[in-house]
């Protein structure tokens, strides 16, 4: 037992930390940029402010990946607090932007010159509606995804009877039965199909419930006008095929991630994940190991695109910025064609924009990483979050009620899916 | 200018420790009990909110699961970490050899950091590689979900945190055992008194003190019982282990609801302001 609170601690060690940091910001003109602090991120960053700093001499950018902390959302809540945040941040969860737009400590950037001839330029409306705030106002550019979708051992999979990777909720339950297995013969099943966190933690739903109830759904909201609107057929459904792969030992309901990656050594076949996944596996794997990547699983009577969630990270300019322009100009270089290749090239990561697989300039790219242009078809059907200021707790209330009908299945999924949502309710009421 | 001085240093020798009480002590209870009556995420002004966040107190049925766990943890948790230091500070104050040895070896948990121990036993307590349901299997039993069965879980981490407390407990129990006086042993083993005898009849009356300082230090740890769920299960299975300070913390420092988070501190150090109160009588009573 503790009797100090760690957090507390290390949130005020962080602030304590920020507040002592020089950013280096010695002309009144100069911006501070804040990137993530993963090496891919840092080297995009680095190269990009360096490039800015050689070819304009107005102001000049000192870059930063965020400060070490537990997450980079603490560290960001600290600096808000501190009132020490940077001019721009690259890496924000799309969740957060509305808690922070309604604390007005961003700028809202449809209102700088030129934002949303550019905005409309780079998205389509459905993004664009999508990152709008409860306001009316934009205060956050669509960066990069990270799209989830179902990662494949190509081995195990030609080996079963489909031959194919499974597409929709009978054909996944029958592969899993079909893959299931007590391999050391003790009596327990240590062969399983996939595996997702069973842990209640609010997050953990971004690689499970949420990306199979947006795949249904066609990429339906779960929070709309102030009441939750996820209590429907889709996350119903989404319950009922997740429960049965609990149920039926398909999922393996014990905490896997502690050991060995049990995708790179068969212990499960497939995975919901996103395109991390392909360095991680391509730097682990073994020379026999072949792996891709699908959609994920719909229901059985599911038509037209298959939806998924993007993990959008998006750029912000905090309102401690005095010179939003000079942000926005900066911004612009940063998101554009070139920018976004930097962004691929040294990052694997999406940028977000409507003509990923169209732009000529990107081809190279997607025809040199065959597995990345999986996701960038992908791309066309994602979705973020919805803009909310309690987002958080939403997804802890689902998880809860997932946990008690998905994992122990102690609740049906109907009366699961009522309880949050009446939950979610009692939540917007408060 | 004698007398000045005279009557201004009581005043600078207890500033160091006063301005320690302000800051750290009497300004974050006053600042939580007004915090009580608002609403805050951090970011946001203060909204004023009256009686609401007590309001929500009586109405939130897991802040009650949280003090009902904390509860069972303490009463799985207390009587076994009573049991088993003072069983092994039995063993040690026999003459032993590479006594000083097995004394520092009770003791060690104690210094290693919690979250080192938790992970450690989290290991352990796995269920499919875990060490405890290998030997479970090997000698032809089933295996256990130590961290996933809702009934299991509690007792999991009972366990865990008396083995990683014992040995201070241990060394009290020592301390206790080496004052009860030699010659009682001696007029008993005369008498022709059995070991459970001398034991029941000597010993534990001689260091009930010592049993008591035990249960009010295992309780008030208990109370704060944190890193443990907080590592393991997260709170979980179905909120079977989350414990009062994990809610509090949770509530807090992950859904910044400040102003609830504060009505939950208050209302909870109440209870063990309570409970020791109680205790307090209990011993008084006792002598």
């Amino acid at each position: 037992m503790v009797k100090i609170n760690l957090k507390i601690l290390s949130l005020l060690f962080v602030c304590l930390l920020i507040s002592c940091n020089n950013n280096g910001n010695n002309d009144k003109d100069d911006l501070v940029y804040w990137s993530s602090n993963n090496s891919y991120e840092i080297n995009y960053a680095r190269q990009l402010t360096e490039e800015w700093n050689k070819n304009n001499l107005e102001f000049k950018v000192s870059f930063q990946p965020v400060p070490e902390g537990q997450s980079s959302e603490e560290i960001i809540l600290a600096a808000v607090v501190g009132e020490t945040t940077p001019d721009i941040y690259s890496n924000m969860w799309q969740g957060d932007v509305e808690a922070y737009a309604q604390a007005n400590v961003l700028i809202p950037l449809d209102t700088l010159d030129g934002f949303m001839e550019f905005l409309y330029d780079r998205c389509n409306t459905s993004t664009i509606e999508e990152i709008r705030s409860l306001d009316g106002h934009i205060y956050q550019i669509p960066w990069k995804i990270n799209p989830i979708m179902l990662i494949y051992n190509e081995n195990i999979i030609r080996d079963l009877s489909l031959k194919r990777p499974p597409k929709d909720y009978s054909e996944f339950l029958e592969s899993s039965k079909e893959f299931k297995k007590d391999a050391d013969g003790d009596g327990y099943i240590d062969r399983w199909f996939g595996y997702a966190e069973v842990q209640v933690t609010w997050w953990q739903r971004f690689f499970d419930f949420y990306p199979l109830y947006l795949a249904s759904s066609g990429g339906a909201s779960l929070v709309k006008d102030g009441k939750a609107v996820f209590n429907n057929e889709h996350s119903i459904n989404v319950f009922k095929f997740l429960r049965t792969l609990y149920k039926n030992n398909y999922f393996s309901k014990e905490k896997l991630s502690a050991r060995q990656d049990v995708f790179l050594s068969r212990v499960i076949a497939t995975r919901f994940t996103g395109p991390w996944e392909i360095m991680h596996a391509d730097n682990f794997k073994t020379d026999d190991f072949e792996y891709n990547f699908v959609s994920m699983p719909v229901p059985d009577d599911h038509e037209g695109p298959v939806y998924t969630y993007g993990d959008p990270k998006n750029i912000v300019i905090f309102n401690t910025c005095k010179k939003p322009e000079n942000a926005w100009q900066y911004l612009k270089t940063m998101i554009s064609d070139e920018g976004d290749l930097q962004l691929l090239n040294i990052t694997n990561q999406l940028p977000r924009r409507k003509d990923l697989l169209e732009n000529n300039l990107f081809q190279k790219y997607f025809n040199n990483n065959i597995k990345m242009k999986v996701f960038a078809q992908q791309a066309k059907y994602v979705k973020g979050t919805d803009a909310s200021p309690v987002l958080k707790e939403v997804f802890d209330l689902i998880s809860q009620q997932y946990e008690a009908c998905v994992v122990y299945g102690i609740k049906t999924p109907e009366q699961a899916i009522q309880d949050a949502a009446d939950a979610v309710n009692l939540l917007f009421l408060d | 200018m004698k007398n000045t001085k005279n009557k201004i240093l009581p005043y600078l020798l207890v500033s160091p420790y006063l301005l320690h009480f302000v800051l750290f002590i009497a300004f974050p209870v006053i600042f939580s009990i007004v915090l009580t009556f608002h609403k805050w995420n951090i970011i946001s002004p203060m909204e004023f909110v009256g009686v609401n966040n007590y309001v929500r107190l009586f109405n939130d049925k897991t802040f009650f699961i949280s003090i009902i766990n904390t509860l069972v943890f303490l009463v799985i948790h207390i009587p076994l970490q009573i049991i088993v230091a003072l069983f092994l500070a039995e063993i040690l104050n026999q003459k032993l050899k590479f006594q000083g040895f097995f004394r520092a070896a009770f003791f060690l948990p104690v210094i290693v950091s919690g979250v080192v121990v938790t992970i450690l036993w989290q290991q352990m307590y796995g269920f499919d590689t875990g060490l405890l349901n290998r030997m479970l299997v090997s000698i032809g039993l089933g295996k256990i979900g130590w961290l996933t069965d809702p009934d299991v879980a509690m007792v999991s981490i009972a366990v865990m945190a008396t083995w990683k407390n014992v040995g201070l407990y241990v060394v009290l129990f020592l301390v206790g055992l080496q004052t009860v006086p030699v010659h009682y042993y001696e007029a008993a083993d005369i008498e022709g008194a059995t070991r459970s005898q001398k034991f029941f009849k000597i010993t534990l009356p001689m260091i009930n003190p010592t049993i008591f300082m035990v249960v009010i230090l295992s309780t008030i740890g208990g109370f704060s019982l944190f890193i443990e769920p907080y590592i393991m299960t997260g709170g979980g299975p179905l909120n079977s282990t989350i414990s009062a300070v994990l809610y509090i913390y949770k509530q807090g420092f992950f859904y910044y609801h400040m102003g609830y988070a504060a009505t939950l501190g208050i209302f909870f150090a109440l209870i063990i302001f309570a409970v020791v109160i109680i205790q307090k009588k209990f011993v008084e009573v006792k002598n």
